[in-house]
Formats: C-alpha cells, sequence, structure tokens
C-alpha cells in the first residue's frame, strides 16, 4: 500500500524523525487558514500517489496568503497522471538556500535478501534516474533484518555519503528511519529532500513510504488510509475476489489464467501473435467455477477487451470447474466477447464434453497456448478493425 | 538418486491438518513419498488418517527420524514455522506458503544461512530452505515434497529444471516427458523477493548429479537472480543449460502477481537477463516448446 506524503511523514514523526510541519487541506478556503496560522511563505503540494508531481505543477511554493489560495485554486482538481487531486499539504516553507538538500532511503533489496540503505549527496532528485546515470554516486549498505540499523552504521554511511552537518544528529535519523522501516514492513521509505539547515539539524521534507500488502493483516491502523479510488475500478473489483490483477494500457485481449507465471507467458504468447494483452489476471490455484465465472464478468467488463484468452495448466484447478464457470457467464448473457481457450491438465476431457454441449462459437477450446492466443488475437484485432 | 530429495527421504508436514496440508499430504503419499508425520502445534498425540500428529518438529524429528519437513502453515505464522523446523535441525525445509511478509521472509532465510553455517561448520548436513512462495521439488518416480500435479513426474528422465515459477514448471515438465526426455528432479524455488534457495544454489547441485545430463532454468521478469544463475554457469557449469524468461512483454513498474516478478528501474528487465545468458552462450528459448528442440540440441538426441 502506497502512503501520501502526509501519512509517511505522520509515520516517521512516531518513530522520532524530525519532519516538516504541515497540514492536510481539502479546499482553498482551508489551505488559505492554514497559511494564515503559521504566518509565514509555505508550500502547497498535491497529495497523489505518483511520482514527478513538481514537474507537472503539483507543488508550489506561496510567499503570502493570497498566492497559497491562489496555488490551492491551481492545484486542487488538477490531473497529475491520471489521478485526480483532491487533497493537499499544506507545509511552511523553508529556505532552501539556508542548507543543503540530501537522499536517505530504505528498500527492499532482494540482491542481499534484506533492506538496502541508500544515500546521496544530491537531494531532490528522482532516485531512480540517478541511479541510472550515476550509480557511484548513491552509497549503499544492507540493513540486517533482525537488528536493523545501528548508530555507528549509520555514522560511516553519512561519512561516505559526505553529508554535512551534526552526524550524531543525521545518523539517529537514519536509525529512526530504519526503525519505521522494519516496524511497519516498508517495502520502500524515502526522505528526499532530506535538509541540513545551517546548524546542522537534519529535517525531512518530503518522503515516500510504500508499505508490504502481504503485512497489512498486522498494520489494520493504517487500513483507513486505503484509497480506492486512486485504484483502477477493475482492480478494485478484482480485490475483492482476491484475484491478482493488473490493468495494461492499449490491450485489447483480456488474459487470464492459473497461475502467475503461466498468464506471464500468456501475455508474452499474446504480443507475440500481434495482439496486445488488456489486463493480467491471475485466478490462483485449485479455481472452482464460481471464481472463473467471477473473473470472467471482471474481464467482460473491460471495455478495452475484444476477446478473452484463457490459458489454464490444471493441477489442483480441475479443467471441468473452469469450463462450467465460462459456461454460466454464457448462459447469464455476461459472456459477449469470443472466449479462445487452452485447458490442459486435470479434467481436460470432462471440460471438453462439456464445451461440446453448449456448441457455442462464442467459446473455442484449442490443444496448445499459441494456437488459443492466435485465436484470440486473431478475433480481438479484427474486432477493432470492424469499428 | 537425484537431487536434494530421494526414495529414503523421511517427510514431516507442519500444518498437516489443515486443508492444503491435508489434501497435499494425500497426493504426496499417492506418489510414493515416505510421509512420516504431521505437526500441527495443540493436536499433538492425535492421530489423522493414519498418520501420527506432533505438537512440535523436534519432537516428529526425534520420533520418526525424519529429514525432511514441507511447511502449509498460514502467512502469519510461516516464517516461525520455518525456524521452529530449522531449530530442530531439519536439514532441508520447504515453504509452499505464499503471501508471507518480506520482513518476515529476510529475518527468516538470514537465521537458516547462520544455522546453516554454524551446522557445517561442526561437521553436520547445514540447513537449507526452499521457498516460500514454491511448489515445492520432485525427484521423478521417487519422492515428491510438493503440490505438483502428480501424474507428470511418473517418469524417469535426466533433464534438471529449476523455475520461480509453479505453473511454468508444470508445463515444462509435462513439455520434457512427451518429448521422451523426462526431468531427474524439479526444483520450484518459488517467486517471492527474498527466498531461502536462488538458481545460483541448485546449479552446483545438478552439476554434480550423475543422473542429470541437462539443466533446464525457468526465469521471469524482476530481481537479478538469472544474471546470478548466468555467471555462476559461466564460471563453473560443464552441463549445458537452456534458460526462458517468463513475462517478456510485462511494462515496467508493475507487479505481475508474484511479489517478485516487477521491473524496477534498470533492474529485472528482460533485457539484461537475456544479455547475460548471451554472454556465458547459454541458449534462451523464446517459446516453452523450443526449450526441448535446444536441449536435444545440446545433448546430441536426434529427433
Amino acid at each position: 500500500m502506497k502512503l501520501h506524503e502526509y501519512q509517511g511523514k505522520e509515520l516517521l514523526r512516531q518513530f522520532g524523525v524530525n519532519v516538516q510541519d504541515g497540514k492536510v487541506a481539502y479546499t482553498p478556503d482551508e489551505v488559505r487558514s492554514i497559511a494564515r496560522e503559521y504566518g509565514q511563505a509555505v508550500v502547497v503540494k498535491a497529495q497523489v500517489h505518483v511520482g514527478g508531481r513538481g514537474k507537472a505543477g503539483g507543488v508550489k511554493f506561496s510567499p503570502t496568503i493570497d498566492k497559497a489560495f491562489e496555488n490551492a485554486e491551481k492545484i486542487l482538481g488538477m490531473d497529475i497522471k491520471g489521478l485526480t487531486v483532491n487533497k493537499v499539504l499544506v507545509t511552511k516553507a523553508v529556505d532552501i538556500d539556508a542548507g543543503t538538500e540530501y537522499y536517505v532511503g530504505m528498500i527492499v533489496d532482494r540482491n542481499v535478501q534484506s533492506f538496502t540503505l541508500m544515500a546521496c549527496a544530491e537531494g531532490g532528485m528522482e532516485i531512480e534516474e540517478l541511479a541510472a546515470e550515476r550509480p557511484e554516486a548513491i552509497i549503499r549498505h544492507r540493513v540486517d533484518p533482525i537488528t536493523g540499523l545501528r548508530p555507528y552504521e549509520a555514522r560511516e554511511v553519512a561519512i561516505r555519503a559526505g553529508f554535512k552537518g551534526n552526524l550524531n544528529k543525521i545518523a539517529d535519523m537514519m536509525v529512526k528511519m530504519s526503525q519505521a522501516a522494519l516496524a511497519r514492513d516498508a517495502v520502500l521509505v524515502e526522505i528526499n529532500p532530506l535538509f541540513i539547515d545551517a546548524d546542522g539539524t537534519p529535517l525531512a521534507l518530503d518522503t515516500k513510504f510504500e508499505i508490504d500488502d502481504n503485512a497489512m493483516y498486522r498494520h489494520k491502523d493504517l487500513l483507513d488510509w486505503r484509497e480506492l479510488e486512486a485504484e483502477h475500478p477493475l482492480e478494485i473489483e478484482a480485490s475483492k475476489y482476491g484475484f491478482a490483477y493488473v490493468k495494461l494500457d492499449d490491450g485489447n485481449v483480456g488474459v487470464l489464467g492459473n497461475g502467475a507465471g503461466i498468464v506471464m507467458t500468456s501475455l508474452d504468447v499474446v504480443n507475440r501473435a500481434g495482439a496486445k494483452p488488456a489486463n493480467f489476471l491471475d485466478i490462483g490455484g485449485g479455481a472452482k467455477a464460481e471464481i472463473v465465472y467471477n473473473a470472467v464478468k471482471l474481464v467482460s467488463k473491460d471495455t478495452d477487451v475484444k476477446a478473452i484468452f484463457i490459458n489454464i495448466f490444471g493441477g489442483i484447478t480441475r479443467a471441468d470447474e473452469v469450463a462450467k464457470g465460462v459456461i454460466q457467464a454464457l448462459k447469464e448473457g455476461i459472456l459477449t466477447k469470443p472466449v479462445r481457450m487452452r485447458i490442459a491438465g486435470t479434467a481436460e476431457e470432462e471440460a471438453k464434453a462439456l464445451l461440446a454441449e453448449v456448441n457455442s462459437p462464442l467459446i473455442q477450446m484449442y490443444p496448445d497456448m499459441f494456437q488459443a492466443a492466435e485465436a484470440a488475437s486473431r478475433d480481438a484485432n479484427s474486432a477493432g478493425e470492424a469499428k | 538418486m537425484g537431487i536434494l530429495v530421494n526414495k529414503d527421504s523421511k517427510v514431516i508436514v507442519q500444518g498437516m491438518t489443515g486443508r492444503e496440508g491435508a489434501s497435499h499430504s494425500r497426493a504426496m503419499k499417492e506418489f510414493g513419498t515416505q510421509v512420516v508425520a504431521g505437526v500441527t502445534p495443540g493436536k499433538g498425540g492425535s492421530d489423522f488418517e493414519g498418520w501420527p500428529v506432533y505438537n512440535s518438529v523436534a519432537e516428529a524429528k526425534a520420533a520418526h527420524g525424519a529429514n525432511v519437513s514441507i511447511i502449509f502453515v498460514p502467512p502469519a505464522g510461516a516464517a516461525d514455522a520455518v525456524l521452529e523446523a530449522a531449530h530442530a535441525g531439519m536439514p532441508l525445509i520447504i515453504l509452499i506458503t505464499e503471501g508471507v511478509p518480506t520482513t518476515d521472509m529476510m529475518r527468516a532465510v538470514q537465521e537458516v544461512k547462520a544455522l546453516d553455517a554454524i551446522s557445517r561448520a561442526n561437521g553436520g548436513e547445514g540447513v537449507r530452505l526452499i521457498g516460500g512462495n514454491c511448489p515445492g521439488l520432485v525427484t521423478s518416480g521417487e519422492c515428491k515434497v510438493g503440490i505438483m500435479p502428480n501424474k507428470i513426474y511418473s517418469e524417469k528422465g535426466r533433464i534438471g529444471l529449476i523455475s520461480r515459477s509453479g505453473t511454468l514448471t508444470y508445463e515444462a515438465a509435462k513439455l520434457l516427458s512427451d518429448a521422451g526426455l523426462g526431468t531427474s528432479t524439479t526444483v520450484g524455488i518459488g517467486g517471492d523477493p527474498v527466498i531461502g534457495t536462488t538458481f545460483a544454489d541448485v546449479l552446483p547441485m545438478f552439476e554434480a548429479d550423475p543422473d542429470t545430463d541437462a539443466v533446464v532454468l525457468i526465469g521471469e521478469i524482476g530481481g537479478a537472480d538469472e544474471e546470478a544463475a548466468a555467471e555462476y554457469i559461466g564460471l563453473h557449469m560443464k552441463k549445458p543449460v537452456i534458460a526462458f524468461i517468463s513475462g517478456r512483454s510485462a511494462p515496467a513498474g508493475k507487479r505481475m502477481g508474484h511479489a517478485g516478478a516487477i521491473i524496477m528501474g534498470n533492474v529485472g528487465t528482460p533485457e539484461s537477463k537475456l544479455a547475460a545468458f548471451a554472454a556465458v552462450n547459454v541458449p534462451v528459448a523464446d517459446t516453452m516448446p523450443q526449450i526441448m528442440d535446444m536441449v536435444k540440441k545440446a545433448l546430441n538426441i536426434q529427433n
């Protein structure tokens, strides 16, 4: 689960990180009263779950109360990469020239089978861009997942990264960030920029915080922060059924199968056949007819989908259950697009018999995944041309 | 014999009395695996379909001389179950459970590795974890400790198979068996970002196994495990390896079902994996059926 900047800051504050003051507002009038309360220049920052807010015009310095109101009017309601801004964070502005901006962050790093702490003397920049252009500028250090980051390690990393300021205070901030990351099951935590003022004191100006979805059961206090409106409506519906579902751009073939690996390969096969997958849908293992029915219903709702490719290798999943689910969708009139399937494995013969009984041109079975994908791709592409 | 497990392996099932644990215990028994006992805390002393159930791994191990444990415990208790087995001195632990929090896995994997080092330093056989979020492993015709369909692994073959994906493992095993090649041992290493055993850990076992002639490696996007495998192959492997990479058309930044299958920045891209295999002359199949032709070519087998 991705957190907004203000939520990430709240978690870091709970662990003792020195975080810049700020308040959330939903209307320009609220922004005005916060600016008045602070009595100084403020920054109005869009709260949306995408990067590059600044470049998109979603972060604006506001020297006066009127300017804060004006900026709030511009930012609230604006569209950033497909997401509507419905709230802003108003923070006290910091005189950037009176200090230095750095970067610190922690990510789950599979190469070291733990967290890696990253520190860089160049703050404010997108870290992924920096990592691509000048990887040597980023200092990396594996964090022990059992002990967490120790102060001496944090000092060493700060020194190696060339941070200037009060070394003990900077290291203390990094240690507290590490404690927050481990305790809150973060996948990623960033403080960027990490501002160090003329006295050498560190202050978190902006944060990114993402929590491991598998661990949400032990962070139920944060569930209220989940914003369904920021997700694709079909992804929300998919999560209700427990499917792993990803909506893909510019696709025309709905793709579903039993297992992440087989669905990933199904996407590749559709591409190879000259069409574009519209989604990734893993129905999981051992799916019964009802689950398949729900999956077909979900994919059919996507108006981009012109044909559906179902790829099943049945182990604990029974082919006849898959067939029953598809047939139910057909009988209820939900299925209006061609379904091309490859179903191998457990109860394959029973599935064939059921489909033969229904004998609908909308549902066809093929002996291998390539033929099924080719048929679905052909149908999807010709449906597009017919338009 | 194959690697890791064989007909002499004695298996206990942690979480045997749960729904998944029960059905897969039966399927493993049908396969011919020596399933000797179950472990369900609180149900010790009872009997489950003819198997004795114990409260702890240590008790089950002591009573039956078990040397493999397979875990079907739900995510919240899965890492704890791994540590229990590791501390009981179980040399091989297979974690099937999907959805275990990553921080739990980081801690468990680190502790298992420490225990492994201590065991080996003292002349013991070590501790190995496979998974989580994996289908387990099978030495064809001898022993299955996992959730794969039994049918495709009844015949012994001479191709080692390693994969991050469950369904693609079945797919590849079936293709190998239909092509008359068959598998020696299949190891599903799992689709999570933090796992106990990687490709590079399994490759030396296949290299040393007299029953394996070639290895098929099924990778996917995300992480750098395939790159590490390629490096190992280039330095140490004499047996041919054929690779396949799933998810080559997946967009960057989207997590494709497996927690580990995500391209972040320039890490985990198909291009980097293809380049790593090309650099050590490992052929990469574009489609799964091509794998069979490549294996036959590498082993000079006529069609």
